[in-house]
């Protein structure tokens, strides 16, 4: 197990440095508008004793702009594992720092859709595959696959014109009401709450599918298995069969989706928090992106790389941990 | 057989017997069993593999509406386009009415200036003053004041009468010129080059001269009267040119030697004006140089007025002469000529009207000028006078706003002018607005205006009308359909083509060449692709790349980071086939690699391949209305589904009244992508019955 565990940290590594060198190539090649942009404010400023050229240099210098793309890279690699990650450009903050303020809301969102999407999706999986081929069946598979095939933009603005617009349960974006500021501090939680409705909902409606037929085919697979016969040759009550019997075993595939997903929690939601204006960590990169702001960004893609790696390596490590067989493997 | 014996009784009838089957097998008559043999071929009805999958997605109805859904929007997307009357591109317009301005009306302050004689120029340093002289004047109460223009000429303006004034000036004609000594030019011996002083160049013979002198190390020369002096200066072989005698040369041949020397003196001694026999000159000086002028009688150059001609007629028009002509005539005899006609100006109070030869109303002097917005004096006088009226009114009362009805020309739904059978104008009441702005006045008035048609509601040329840049939705919807399925096909194509060839080498080898690949799709499975599609996006955005070339980009940018799933799924389906016997048995017949990867193995990968494309096809399109809805994939003008979303989804206020154009829309990216699910779906089950229990 060690054995294995530490090949894999070593793959991921390796990993991790091309990936990171192809997105430090693509944002390179980005016109480097911002930094000049960034060298003539400076050189505007009162007591500057330099020219926007030489601020242009001098800040291509300090980014590592003026080695070429695997100097810089190297350069931008050795402060990253120095923990220097620079300010952000665009937010004019270190870039940590603002990963600090807003990977909270991000994470808030995403465990509470997390939590929600095993709650609703495990059980109608089940359920659908425990009535296969009835109308419970093919409603769960076609509300599953229309949840998945609805753009998450779409979804989002329906879920805006129906419940921000029409019914104005909620605001349809921001991250506070307009009388924020006159509210008691539990009213301000609640209130940021409040705001968090919709793309909680808006995320849950878009993932939920996917677990929902992932459930639903191992749960048939399991329940075709000859143990589940002979479960109820013995005689067993059918809930016992199912939850006892089939749904553990269902657990194993399970439990490894899981796992490779719980990295994506502190990811942050890309488009929905972009559509709902929501500061977490997906609005805020993708302004950075937008914008040009290669620290941040970088930063950014590093942090979700390493999760990303890290969610497989998860995955894996529960597999072999749920499944002894792998382990002989 | 043939051998047996006949009168075998059993043997009879086996023979009658098999007749009759015979008989039976090939020609069955209606009413009759058709008789089969036990291991006749067609008792056991065998399907072909492909005929088996197709029978088995038949069956499946989830699959069958995903297969519909697809036929549907294949045909409104690929072929309604083609009998649909509008392309996504094509711009409408409408007629519409529309508050526009109409016409401008202001008190002229401002002297114009109309030039009676053509031989006198007015200095622009005169005409630019003229305002201010002829306040001073009106301050002061003087009839007239004599100034002079930064070209030395004096002018005379007078007071005519009432806002008309004439500038007067002696007509002039230059009849010899004086220079003073003066440096001329600087001469460089390197490369020869010359730098006038003056600004204008010496002629050629001249310029040789000054050479020839300056490779003696200078000198003095005598040049059309004039001496010269080249001399060293500073610099290395540079010269000056220098003239050292001032001069005259006259150029009106009727004045003698003795007029250039009279002229000389006069102008040394700095007089402006001389006299030489019964002629009077003066002298115009600048730096180095003067112009001497003979000076003729004085005349009036320019009349000066702020009244404003209005026309009766207002097809016709005049030159200035005419109202230069006319303004003098105004305060003076009371007739004028003008290209051989002549006409009369009278003023009864309050109102200037000039009568033409027969004594009909020609043109009416008045202090506004009153002009569409067009700049075009097409304007009715009896409306002038009806808008200035109003204005005088309105200056009494000090009142902002004021509305009259007037007849004005009437338009057609089409913006063009009503003609009556005999050619005429049709006039039409309209209600005029005049709204004061400081010391100007705008006219506004209700116009039919030839419009973009934007945000159009649902019509029967356009049925669910038109969007923000004034194109038919509907259209748009088509061709991006179009876009989206397109764009789907292309990069599942792609995907595949990477995937198939890199997945089948990593499979079929195995040992490095597998390691080597594995890592490559290890590092494109761990890249944020939406990430990496925005930065692209934004990329695109400042490089401002085309339209049709982005979509170009896209498509490969996505198939590029979409092939490593395929690439794994191929090299797993072949690792197993592998150690399959037919594989082995290819192996000891010497099959070459490349027929058994592409004719063996690939086709057993397929039917997971197929499934696995037309899920792709799904999200990829999904994909694409994300990056579209947020501005970073396909771009205007070309349609995508995403873009048309964006687009009247800005505030909620366009969401609520828009939603006919959005939620439809939407519905077409939720169905197209449903259905490529559902006939996955449906695949998958018939080409793998397992899965299904």
């Amino acid at each position: 197990m060690g054995e294995f565990l530490l090949k894999r940290i070593l793959l991921c590594i390796l990993i991790f440095f091309f990936v990171m060198l192809i997105i430090y190539a693509l944002m390179y090649s980005l016109p480097t508008s911002y930094v000049e942009q960034m060298a003539r404010e400076l050189a505007t400023k009162p007591g500057s004793l330099k020219s926007a050229s030489e601020w242009i240099a001098e800040l291509n210098a300090s980014y590592g702009f003026d080695r070429g793309i695997l100097g810089g890279y190297m350069h931008w690699l050795g402060s990253a594992l120095k923990g220097e990650f620079g300010e952000s450009w665009y937010w004019t903050v270190p870039v940590t720092e603002k990963l600090g303020d807003t990977i909270g809301i991000s994470f808030a969102m995403g465990a509470v859709s997390f939590i929600f999407e095993i709650l609703i999706a495990i059980p109608l999986g089940v359920l659908a595959a425990r009535r296969q081929y009835t109308m419970t069946d093919y409603a769960v598979t076609v509300f599953g696959l229309i949840g998945i095939s609805m753009p998450t933009f779409f979804t989002a603005t329906l879920y805006k014109l129906f419940f921000g617009v029409k019914l104005q349960w909620f605001d349809i974006m921001g991250m506070q009401g307009r009388d924020y500021h006159t509210l008691s501090s539990f009213g301000q939680f609640l209130d940021r709450c409040d705001h968090l409705v919709l793309p909680i909902l808006t995320l849950v409606t878009v993932s939920i599918g996917s677990l929902m037929r992932y459930t639903r085919t191992n749960m048939l697979e399991v329940l075709s298995a000859d143990y589940i016969r002979t479960a109820r040759a013995k005689g067993l009550s059918e809930r016992v069969v199912i939850n006892r019997h089939a749904f553990r075993n269902t657990m194993v595939p399970l439990v490894t989706i899981l796992g490779g997903s719980l990295p994506g929690l502190f990811s942050g939601a890309l488009i929905t928090e972009t559509i709902f204006a929501i500061r977490g960590v997906g609005f805020c990169s993708y302004h950075s992106m937008v914008n040009g702001d290669i620290p941040f960004t970088m930063f950014y893609l590093s942090f979700i790389s390493i999760l990303t790696l890290l969610g497989n390596l998860i995955s894996d490590v529960l597999y072999a941990v749920v499944d002894p067989r792998v382990r002989v493997h | 057989m043939s051998n047996r014996k006949s009168d075998s009784f059993n043997e009879a009838l086996k023979a009658r017997e098999e007749k009759e089957r015979d008989r039976l097998l090939n020609e069955v008559s209606d009413g009759e069993e058709k008789v089969m043999a036990l291991d006749d071929t067609q008792r056991v009805k065998v399907l072909s593999p492909g005929r088996l999958v197709s029978k088995r997605f038949f069956r499946n109805k989830l699959a069958l509406v995903g297969l519909a859904v697809l036929i549907i929007m294949f045909t409104f997307a690929f072929l309604c386009p083609l009998v649909y009357p509008y392309s996504q591109t094509e711009i409408f317009y409408k007629y519409d009415k529309l508050m526009i301005d109409y016409a401008s009306a202001s008190k002229r302050t401002e002297y114009s200036k109309y030039q009676l004689d053509k031989d006198v120029e007015l200095h622009y340093s005169v005409a630019n003053r003229i305002n201010s002289y002829i306040d001073e004047m009106e301050e002061k109460g003087e009839s007239s004041i004599h100034v002079v223009g930064d070209d030395n000429v004096a002018y005379t303006i007078s007071r005519v009468g009432d806002k008309v004034y004439s500038v007067s000036a002696a007509s002039s004609a230059v009849v010899a010129t004086y220079s003073d000594s003066a440096t001329i030019a600087k001469y460089t011996g390197m490369g020869k080059s010359f730098t006038w002083e003056g600004g204008e160049a010496m002629p050629a013979d001249f310029q040789q001269l000054v050479i020839d002198i300056a490779a003696n190390k200078g000198g003095e020369f005598e040049y059309e009267g004039f001496s010269y002096k080249v001399e060293p200066t500073t610099g290395k072989m540079a010269y000056l040119v220098l003239r050292t005698s001032g001069g005259i040369s006259v150029t009106d041949e009727t004045l003698d030697e003795d007029f250039a020397a009279t002229a000389a003196s006069a102008v040394k001694n700095g007089r402006a004006v001389f006299d030489y026999g019964d002629r009077s000159f003066a002298v115009r000086r600048s730096d180095n140089s003067a112009e001497i002028v003979e000076q003729g009688g004085e005349s009036v150059a320019v009349v000066a007025s702020t009244l404003v001609f209005n026309l009766y007629n207002n097809k016709l028009s005049i030159n200035d002469e005419f109202k230069g002509n006319a303004l003098l005539a105004l305060y003076g005899e009371g007739s004028f000529e003008s290209d051989g006609e002549s006409y009369t100006i009278k003023s009864d109070g309050d109102d200037i009207i000039i009568y033409d030869n027969d004594g009909d109303e020609f043109a009416a002097l008045s202090d506004y000028a009153i002009r569409r917005f067009s700049g075009e004096d097409t304007m009715a006088i009896d409306l002038k006078d009806a808008i200035e009226d109003t204005i005088e009114k309105m200056e009494e009362t000090s009142s902002q706003t004021e509305t009259i009805v007037f007849a004005i020309p009437a338009m057609d739904e089409n913006a063009a002018p009503i003609y009556d059978e005999n050619g005429e104008l049709v006039y039409a009441d309209s209600e005029l607005k005049i709204v004061r702005h400081a010391a100007q006045y705008v006219v506004n008035c209700e116009q039919t205006t030839y419009l973009i048609d934007i945000h159009a509601e649902p019509t029967a040329e356009h049925w669910f009308g038109t969007d923000g840049d004034g194109m038919d939705i509907l259209a748009r919807a088509m061709y991006g359909g179009r876009i989206s399925l397109m764009v789907g096909f292309v990069v599942v194509m792609i995907e595949m083509f990477l995937g198939i060839i890199l997945g089948g080498l990593a499979g079929f080898f195995g040992g490095w060449v597998d390691t080597l690949i594995m890592r490559l799709v290890d590092i494109f499975y761990c890249i944020p692709s939406m990430p990496i599609l925005i930065i692209t996006g934004a990329l695109f955005e400042q490089l401002k790349i085309s339209a049709y070339v982005r979509l170009v980009y896209l498509m490969a940018i996505l198939g590029i980071l979409g092939w490593a799933s395929v690439a794994r799924l191929v090299r797993g389906q072949i690792l197993s086939l592998r150690e399959q016997e037919f594989m082995v048995a290819e192996e000891a017949t010497g099959m070459r690699a490349a027929k058994r990867i592409f004719r063996h193995l690939i086709p057993n990968v397929m039917p997971q391949l197929i499934v696995s494309a037309t899920m792709g096809l799904g999200s990829v399109i999904i994909t694409e209305s994300t990056l579209s809805f947020l501005g970073l994939g396909v771009k205007h003008p070309l349609a995508t589904w995403g873009n048309m979303i964006n687009s009247v989804t800005g505030s909620s206020e366009d969401m609520i009244r828009y939603a006919y154009i959005w939620v439809p829309i939407g519905a077409l990216i939720c169905l197209t992508v449903i259905a490529f699910n559902f006939v996955g779906d449906g695949l998958r089950d018939a080409f793998d019955p397992r899965s299904k229990q």
